[in-house]
């Protein structure tokens, strides 16, 4: 067993550093989908953390991704912070929306939350429509969002850009492998298993469950971040509660708290349907019949992940 | 006064319109625990078949009553096959699998019925037909009231009532009501559990249907995207009223159209929509369970 595992990583490590080479391999159209892949990849990794690995159902999570972007946008635009810099702020603003707006409603049925984070995607989107303060740009959004710079150096080209959301992509990587052993990543798996005995163990399932949205929350962000610079621009539409119910799925189809299903699910969401540009009108209608099929077929998702000691 | 009286009527219309389509919502979960997102879909899908029945036959000429009430029972008889074929081919199987599962065959489901609406009819905003019913109005203390509102909140009071002595004073009714508070005990007493979600995909669609139809005409438009937007509402009706709960679904129907109303013509349009999800949050954390409660049992 411990063999396997190791070689599940192995072979991670190996695929991961062979992306590092798609931009020798590819025309820059198909390196751009490569980071959106990457930059998808993340957030449907951190909504795998509260809905695969921690049980909450979280039907809103293109609220904190929304978030992480806003954020990189304002600053960026109007206070010329640069990227980088805005990026562990969008990180700690996700957070403390996810943590803040999850802490009341943590103890509700699981359907009672899945209806109450729609809530809080609506009321999102409607917000940055109706342009507070004038700050968030109305319906346009906000465009100009300049280019990173790492050590002096401007991350201009699509490749260069590549990179970075593929080297985020690896730690955000790590950071989940890890969530798969230790202390906090287990305490998720009891909750979400019984939380009834996971409390009588000595697990505060209120603290947990918040930290959990914080984490998710704070990596949504870091996607958001990616995904204003990717595009230069931010609008609502991006946000909308059509991409939570998108990044809900991907983790169930591809298969709760399993890294090779969020994995394989962004690839089928988001990547095929670049593939099949040509049939847009009928896209839709073939997903939501291979939504019902692979459910039908396969409930535990189309990679499960495997059962462990715990 | 005149404002009013005038946003009572709208209201009443609008919740009305909410109460029949949230009835579909809540009677599926009550009996099966899963929230059927693609029930707002199949309810458009409604007004569109409708909508070909009634342009497609009409010849350009005033189309009448009775042909108003072939597209009426043409359309309730398709959505409620369409729900019980979706029942068939998505749910069924998933009864015994995690939840989350049939929640994402839902989510297909809308996906699907939402999209299948724009191959067959195309993406582009639908307009009904001005001349389907006398353009008749009242009125009635400042507040105009038009023939099309008196027929809704009318057709949607006699639909109500009918449902409800039907839950409540059948054999059938109780049924229901039986296998919604547990299903292995209902079954054990002989019930068919099977046919009981059967008749629950027929009556919440059909009613939809009836929803879907009555939007189309109130607002004379229909598009293929509007499932979402007023399946929506329909739903947060229902869990206003206490989901699972019929006579709530019906409550909180009537109530979300006249917060809406009073929403949007008292304090502003821009914001109206985001009021009413800042109310569905208010409610999910100080009465999750509904106004009327929910008659849901929970499993431990």
């Amino acid at each position: 067993m411990r063999r396997f595992k190791l070689d599940g990583l192995k072979l991670g490590a190996l695929l991961w550093a062979a992306g590092l080479a798609l931009p020798f391999a590819l025309d820059s159209s198909w390196v751009s989908i490569a980071a959106f892949f990457a930059i998808y990849a993340i957030t449907a990794l951190s909504e795998d953390v509260i809905l695969g690995r921690a049980g909450m159902f979280d039907m809103g999570h293109a609220v904190y991704f929304g978030i992480g972007a806003y954020v990189t946008a304002i600053l960026n635009t109007t206070l010329n912070v640069p990227i980088l810099l805005t990026l562990p702020l969008a990180m700690l603003l996700a957070a403390a929306a996810g943590a803040l707006l999850s802490a009341p409603l943590i103890r509700l049925r699981g359907d009672y939350l899945l209806v109450a984070t729609i809530g809080f995607n609506a009321i999102f989107v409607l917000a940055m429509q109706n342009n507070p303060g004038g700050i968030t740009g109305g319906s346009d959004g906000i465009t100009g969002i300049g280019v990173p710079s790492l050590f002096g150096l401007q991350l201009e080209s699509q490749s260069a850009m590549f990179w970075l959301d593929w080297a985020l992509l690896g730690l955000v990587l790590l950071v989940m492998r890890n969530l798969d052993t230790c202390e906090f990543g287990r305490a998720l798996r009891y909750l979400k298993q019984d939380e009834l005995a996971a409390s009588t163990l000595g697990v505060d399932a209120r603290k947990v469950k918040t930290l959990a949205f914080a984490l998710g929350a704070a990596l949504a962000g870091l996607a958001g971040t990616l995904f204003a610079v990717q595009l230069s621009t931010v609008s609502p539409s991006s946000f909308v509660f059509t991409e939570s119910v998108t990044l809900f799925a991907i983790v169930i189809v591809g298969g709760q708290g399993s890294i090779p299903g969020v994995l394989l699910g962004t690839a089928l969401m988001f990547v095929v349907p670049q593939i099949f540009r040509s049939l847009a009108e009928y896209r839709y209608f073939v997903f939501g019949i291979a939504m019902i099929a692979v459910m039908v077929l396969r409930p535990q998702g189309l990679l499960p992940r495997k059962r462990s000691a715990a | 006064m005149g404002t009013f009286v005038q946003q009572i009527v709208n209201g009443l219309t609008v919740g009305g319109i909410y109460a029949l389509i949230a009835l579909g919502y809540t009677m599926v979960y009550g009996v099966m625990r899963l929230i059927n997102f693609a029930h707002g879909d199949l309810c458009i899908l409604g007004a569109f078949v409708g909508l070909t029945m009634l342009t497609g036959s009409a010849g350009g000429g005033h189309p009448g009553a009775a042909l108003l009430l072939l597209a009426l029972v043409v359309s309730i008889i398709a959505i409620a096959g369409a729900g019980v074929l979706l029942e068939r081919i998505a749910y069924r199987p998933l009864r015994k699998a995690d939840r989350l599962a049939a929640v994402v065959s839902a989510l297909g489901a809308s996906l699907m019925i939402e999209n299948g609406i724009m191959l067959i009819w195309g993406p582009q905003v639908h307009v009904f037909p001005s001349n389907l019913l006398p353009a008749t109005t009242w009125h009635v203390a400042g507040a105009t009231i038009s023939f099309v509102q008196v027929m809704i909140i009318l057709a949607s009071l006699v639909l109500m009532a009918a449902l409800y002595l039907f839950v409540n004073h059948t054999r059938f009714g109780t049924a229901i009501r039986a296998a919604a508070i547990d299903q292995d005990a209902a079954r054990l007493m002989g019930i068919n559990v099977n046919r009981v979600i059967t008749s629950v995909f027929i009556i919440g669609p059909g009613l939809g249907a009836i929803g879907g139809l009555f939007i189309g005409i109130y607002y004379r438009e229909a598009y293929f995207t509007m499932g979402w937007t007023y399946g929506l509402y329909a739903f947060i009706a229902a869990i206003l009223g206490g989901i699972g709960n019929i006579p709530g679904a019906m409550l909180g129907g009537v109530l979300l159209g006249l917060f809406n109303a009073f929403a949007a013509g008292y304090v502003s349009s821009s914001w109206q929509d985001a009021i009413t999800f800042g109310l569905l949050i208010v409610i999910l954390l100080v009465r999750p369970t509904g106004l009327l409660g929910e008659r849901v049992a929970e499993k431990v």
